[in-house]
């Protein structure tokens, strides 16, 4: 129990604990301190910008409110008791004012502008200032999503210090000195990070603005939806703002244990794929090779319906694992219960064991020592853990990442034989792991058993007993978890895998560009895909029924850490949505599935949830108790990848953070995505004379592909990263030369 | 409180009082305007349909803030901006107004949207025949707004115009 120090704020005594900061203090008391620049999450406060001048009783100026803490016996006077602290105020707002230009009317964030707030309440009426005011080009596009206007910044510096001490991608820094400073880029190179969007948000004046929110909206004209992003899967919260019905902006709503308030650009941007020029809005049929032909709903369940009549039950569904719960749970009930079709290829192995060293991600925060293992950056793969990495990192964690290109150089691929060593009497780290009250074990790889394979590590190392220590598996899919739940729930019974596959039902546009279910899909009689954009379809499918995305369907996702999180509409489809006319088809053979997710939930909640309801989800979804399952036995057959040669080169594919169907439809992203690149570690580079942005030739057995070569001193020699984009058709080793 | 509705009264006598009222009117000049034929000449600060201004270069005084669809009581105006570029340029600020509608068939003529203008982009003027057939035809676009109003009303020159005196101050 921390010391609790009493102190006096308007007269008004309060009690905290010791070292709690004044602003929060008297927000505590109902007592307002405005703030700029204050913002906990960036760390220790500046006092950049004086907005939060108090009049502290025995000092005598006034003092920035936000750089102080609770004291014993302080005694503090805010503007509403003190006119020499609202004179302070006062003088403050006007000097900020001096050089902000009068945009009001046209700039974004008017109405809903701290400066624009506190200048009503606190400042003064009307100006003194009579000579013209500084002047910048504006606005100037700091990269292809944020817009800069430099007159409007009052130097508050929050956004260089996300950037700096948030994010550490270190690109946004301020230039000049004093009343010169102006906020740029590093080197002026657009703003190319994976969490630069976060600043829009902090920025508490119109300086940094979304090119994508530009004149879109007014505060008085949106509707704010509170949904959850599955984009990935962490399940960021998020404010989808809308207004005439068109998605405008997404924000982030501050889950404290899941995001801590930040977003990725992916979960943040991407939201325009919704209105992208090849989005499904009909039915289609296959005509000829390559068309598609418009039918009506009517045709199109007929025709699906005699497909899978016909089929006898040989039908294989492949699933993506962004489908929501309920979603899923339909297709399941209707295909399982209805048509004896278990087959199903499900997006990612799951594994309950992992819930036994159950953690919120705001653990990380609070942990001593922190690995990671596998070759895949976290960045990539849920990208916002990484953000607590760094946190746990600043607060003096130690964070040690083993893989491909981690601070402990491993062969790709031997991920569960790093588990393995870990696990082993001979290992320090495994050791102090075992030791440590606070430590956590990341998986960050493909493959791992969906998580079996660290929680088994975690249950050697005594994880079990200690509630602060535990275990994340970092899967491939949103609702990976979620999707393969509602399939178990949908039915008992087991089939055998039929061959040959008559139908292939594809549910998503991640299943749908999935080379295996490509592959699967050449060996099918007929396919049936429910996707939401033409193209991903073109070719391959016979009947095409649309999707929908996440921004529009109601219904719950589970994210990495096991929390069951409620997705809410905030679009209206162009299309009727998967449930409803899932429950039209299911109809038709007898099997009953309601059109709206809540009724599906109960039903399905009631078999794998243990009866939970959605309104005990709330807004902002608790996490479920650890469970107590005995930890799995290790897998006993890793295999340990091949040694390089020197002259061949394993490639290390990997999946980007900005890829796939919806980043590909959204044009302010294409900056983000990766370049046609290879990277190479430092030593295979100079033994082949290549440097950093040279063009080099990736060959392998065949097949060949000319990219540009970027020089990775992380990267463990022998090895080749490749974004598997650009990697299509290369095999397993590759040479790499020089034309 | 006294019940009159049981007071004796003659019924012949009350009769008789009412028609002399009627009677004393045949004899008054009628006050009765003959609209649409006569025109009664409006107070100048009528509020009446809206008028949307340009600069003298022609440039639309508008920006397409919205802070008139936000005083709106009865929001019937609909605001939908974009940004201005050099081939294209609309207003004198960074944003114009795409699409400017007002629902005349929601308006109460109130005139906030008049107050809340920054630019003083929106007037509302005098003319108030602005009936029509079709609902959708009193949703006026920014094109109209912007044009001179199709039927003028005449308004009373302020210097002649006799405020009349209020009923209430000659008979109480
Ligand atoms: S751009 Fe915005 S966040 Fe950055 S210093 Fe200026 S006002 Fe502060
Ligand atoms: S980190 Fe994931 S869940 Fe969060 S915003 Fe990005 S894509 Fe969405
Ligand atoms: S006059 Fe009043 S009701 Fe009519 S558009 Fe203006 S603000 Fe709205
Ligand atoms: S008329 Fe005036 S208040 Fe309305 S959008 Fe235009 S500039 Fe803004
Ligand atoms: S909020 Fe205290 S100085 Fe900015």
């Amino acid at each position: 129990m921390p010391e609790l120090v009493t102190l006096t704020i308007d007269d008004r005594e309060v009690q905290v604990p010791k070292g709690t900061g004044l602003v929060e203090t008297a927000m505590g008391a109902g007592i307002e301190i405005p703030v700029f620049c204050y913002e906990p999450r960036l760390g220790p406060a500046v006092g950049a910008c004086r907005m939060c001048l108090v009049e502290i009783e025995g000092m005598p100026k006034l003092q920035a409110g936000c750089t102080m803490t609770a004291q014993d016996g302080l005694v503090v006077r805010t503007a509403a008791t003190s006119d020499k602290a609202a004179q302070g105020q006062n003088a403050t707002l006007e000097f900020l004012l001096l050089n902000h230009p009068l945009d009001c009317p046209v700039c974004d964030k008017g109405g809903e502008c701290p400066l624009q707030d506190l200048t009503f309440r606190y400042g003064p009426g009307t100006t003194r200032m009579v000579f013209p005011k500084r002047t910048f080009d504006k606005p100037i596009p700091i990269s292809p999503t944020i817009a800069l206007d430099r007159e409007r910044c009052i130097l508050c510096y929050r956004c260089t210090r996300f950037s700096e001490g948030v994010a550490e991608d270190h690109q946004l820094v301020p230039r000049n000195r004093g009343a010169q400073t102006l906020i740029t880029t590093f080197e002026e190179e657009p703003y190319r990070a994976p969490f630069s969007g976060n600043v829009i948000e902090l920025c508490p004046v119109g300086a940094l603005t979304s090119t994508q929110y530009r004149f879109e909206a007014r505060p008085w004209e949106i509707q704010n939806v509170p949904t959850v992003c599955t984009m990935c899967p962490v399940g960021c919260n998020v404010t989808v703002t809308t207004r005439e019905g068109k998605v405008k902006r997404i924000l982030s709503r501050n889950h404290p244990e899941v995001d801590q308030g930040w977003l990725c650009d992916k979960g943040r941007f991407a939201f325009s794929h919704l209105r992208a020029e090849d989005r499904v809005t009909q039915p289609l049929r296959r005509v000829r090779r390559r068309g598609f032909a418009t039918i009506s709903w009517e045709e199109a369940l007929d025709e699906t319906e005699r497909v899978l009549r016909g089929a006898g039950g040989r039908i294989v569904t492949a699933l993506s694992g962004s489908e929501t719960i309920e979603h899923a749970y339909g297709l399941a009930k209707l295909l399982r219960t209805g048509l004896g079709a278990h087959s199903a290829v499900l997006p990612e192995e799951t594994d309950v064991a992992i819930d036994a060293f159950r953690l919120p991600l705001s653990a990380i925060r609070g942990a001593e020592l922190i690995v990671v293992v596998g070759d895949d950056p976290v960045a990539e793969r849920a990208p916002v853990v990484d953000l607590w990495l760094k946190l746990a990192r600043r607060g003096g964690a130690e964070v040690v990442t083993i893989g491909a290109a981690g601070s402990v150089l491993t062969a790709p691929g031997s991920a569960a034989q790093t588990c393995r060593e870990l696990a082993g009497s001979g290992s320090e780290l495994g050791r102090r792991l075992r030791e440590s009250e606070r430590a956590i074990l990341i998986w960050s790889s493909p493959g791992g058993h969906g998580g079996a394979e660290i929680a088994a590590l975690a249950g050697e190392l005594g994880f079990a007993g200690k509630p602060g220590s535990g275990a994340f598996h970092l899967p491939a899919t949103p609702n990976g978890r979620g999707v393969a739940d509602a399939w178990a729930a949908a039915s008992d019974d087991e089939g055998p895998n039929p061959e040959p596959i008559a139908v292939l039902v594809v549910s998503g546009d991640e299943a749908a560009s999935d080379p295996h279910v490509r592959a699967l899909a050449e060996r099918a009689e007929t396919v049936i895909a429910i996707v939401m954009f033409e193209r991903v379809a073109l070719g391959w499918a016979d009947l095409v029924l649309p999707g929908t995305s996440y921004l529009e369907r109601d219904g719950t996702a589970m994210n990495l850490e096991g929390r069951l999180q409620r997705l809410r509409r905030a679009a209206i489809p162009p299309v009727a949505d998967e449930l409803s006319w899932l429950s039209q088809l299911a109809a038709r053979f007898g099997v009953d599935v309601s059109p709206y997710p809540a009724p599906v939930f109960e039903e399905l909640a009631g078999t794998v949830y243990g009866g939970l309801t959605l309104g005990e989800l709330g807004e902002r979804a608790a996490l479920a108790e650890r469970a107590q399952i005995p930890a799995p036995a290790p897998d006993p057959d890793t295999e340990p990848a091949r040694p390089s040669d020197g002259h061949y080169l394993n490639l290390l594919p990997y999946r980007p953070l900005f890829a796939g169907a919806a980043v590909e439809r959204v044009p302010e992203l294409q900056f983000q995505r990766p370049a046609a690149e290879v990277e190479l570690s430092w030593d295979d580079a100079q033994r082949r004379g290549i440097s950093s942005g040279d063009e080099v030739l990736v060959r392998s057995n065949g097949t060949s592909a000319t990219l540009r070569a970027r020089l990775n001193r992380r990267l463990l020699p022998g090895v080749v990263r490749i974004a598997d984009e650009h990697a299509r058709d290369l095999h397993a080793t590759v040479e790499v030369t020089k034309p | 409180m006294t019940d009159r509705s049981h007071s004796p009264r003659n019924p012949i006598v009350g009769t008789a009082q009412g028609f002399g009222v009627t009677f004393k009117q045949i004899f008054k000049k009628p006050i009765t305007q003959q609209y649409p034929e006569y025109k009664r000449p409006l107070y100048p600060r009528w509020r009446g349909r809206h008028r949307l201004w340009r600069h003298e270069n022609g440039l639309e005084k508008c920006v397409g803030c919205s802070l008139c669809a936000a005083a709106c009581p009865a929001d019937c105006i609909r605001v939908v901006p974009a940004e201005n570029t050099p081939d294209n340029r609309v207003s004198a600020g960074e944003r114009y107004a795409r699409i400017y509608e007002i629902n005349m068939s929601r308006c109460i003529f109130c005139g906030y949207c008049e107050l809340a203008c920054p630019f003083d982009a929106i007037t509302l003027g005098n003319e108030f025949e602005i009936s029509e057939y079709a609902r959708d035809d009193l949703i006026y676009t920014k094109d109209m707004l912007l044009a001179e109003p199709i039927k003028q009303v005449p308004v009373a020159d302020p210097e002649l115009y006799d405020t009349p005196i209020p009923y209430y101050k000659t008979h109480s």
